[in-house]
């Protein structure tokens, strides 16, 4: 059963787990020199401990797990808003969070919205926002 | 030909607007960009609601986000927030590019942001995406004290 048909306010979602590797990090951001997403010496120099993920990664987990919640009524109809927190470095595991705020009806069907988090492996919020999109 | 000054808090203008090049997605992008967030899910290379296969709905998000890289030198950036509107799916074959406007620009606690709005289009014009992000800069010779 789509677990759109369940939605109810308060219901948490499953979580995604994540492995933040440099590999994924370079393929998303694109090597290159004088980034702090893949050169490690340049993001030590602007102050950061190692080389970090792009917070836009963050946001295709949220979009990930609303996409399995709503199918096509987040592919065509959602929304997302999130703001990076706290840096995402390679190595890092994240994992991803959702419940179901409120639901209201939106055409013939109803808008499921959501509040998403990604946390690191140290229990820390590293990125938060809200997710919604429709249901059938 | 383009000139490319480096991007200020100061050179900056509310108002100003960007333009991407168009990219033609290919199969290869949507399995690239799978990997790198280790998500596959069917409709990327098969069928899906929407009669063939989609890409990852912030796969074009990057597009939007390099727009100010259309017109300036970018030394180093954190980008803080991103909304996005999803109104139609990206799928492969389309030849899709970003256009973009600052909103807004100020500073908060001795850092400097940006905020621009954008759009990705089809080849007609149509668009698939519509938001806004705001985006650190971090000046020259600075270092953002990493958290």
């Amino acid at each position: 059963m789509p677990v759109a048909e369940a939605a109810a306010v308060g219901q948490e979602l499953p979580s995604l787990a994540k492995d933040l590797t440099q590999r994924r990090i370079d393929v998303f951001s694109g090597v290159r020199p004088r980034s702090i997403h893949t050169d490690e010496d340049w993001a030590r120099q602007k102050g950061f401990r190692t080389t970090l993920a792009q917070g836009m990664m963050s946001t295709a987990y949220a979009s990930e797990m609303m996409t399995r919640l709503l199918g096509p009524g987040f592919v065509k109809g959602g929304t997302l808003s999130m703001a990076f927190i706290k840096p995402v470095y390679a190595g890092d595991r994240l994992t991803v969070h959702g419940v179901v705020k409120e639901t209201r009806p939106e055409g013939a069907g109803m808008r499921v919205v959501v509040e998403v988090w990604c946390q690191n492996q140290h229990g820390e919020k590293t990125a938060v926002g809200t997710a919604s999109g429709l249901t059938a | 030909m383009a000139e490319f000054p480096k991007l200020t808090y100061e050179a900056l203008t509310v108002g100003e607007e960007f333009v991407s090049d168009t990219h033609l997605v290919t199969p290869e992008d949507i399995e690239a960009y799978a990997f790198a967030v280790d998500d596959h899910h069917p409709w990327f290379s098969g069928p899906s609601p929407f009669g063939g296969p989609v890409a990852h709905p912030t796969l074009m998000a990057n597009q939007a986000l390099s727009l100010r890289h259309s017109k300036y030198i970018v030394h180093a950036g954190l980008h803080a927030k991103m909304e996005f509107n999803f109104l139609e799916p990206v799928r492969p074959g389309m030849r899709v590019r970003s256009r973009g406007r600052v909103i807004d620009k100020y500073e908060r606690r001795g850092r400097q942001y940006m905020v621009t709005e954008y759009v990705t289009e089809d080849e007609t014009g149509a668009p698939l995406v519509r938001g806004q992000f705001t985006q650190m800069l971090i000046p020259e010779g600075t270092r953002h004290a990493g958290r």
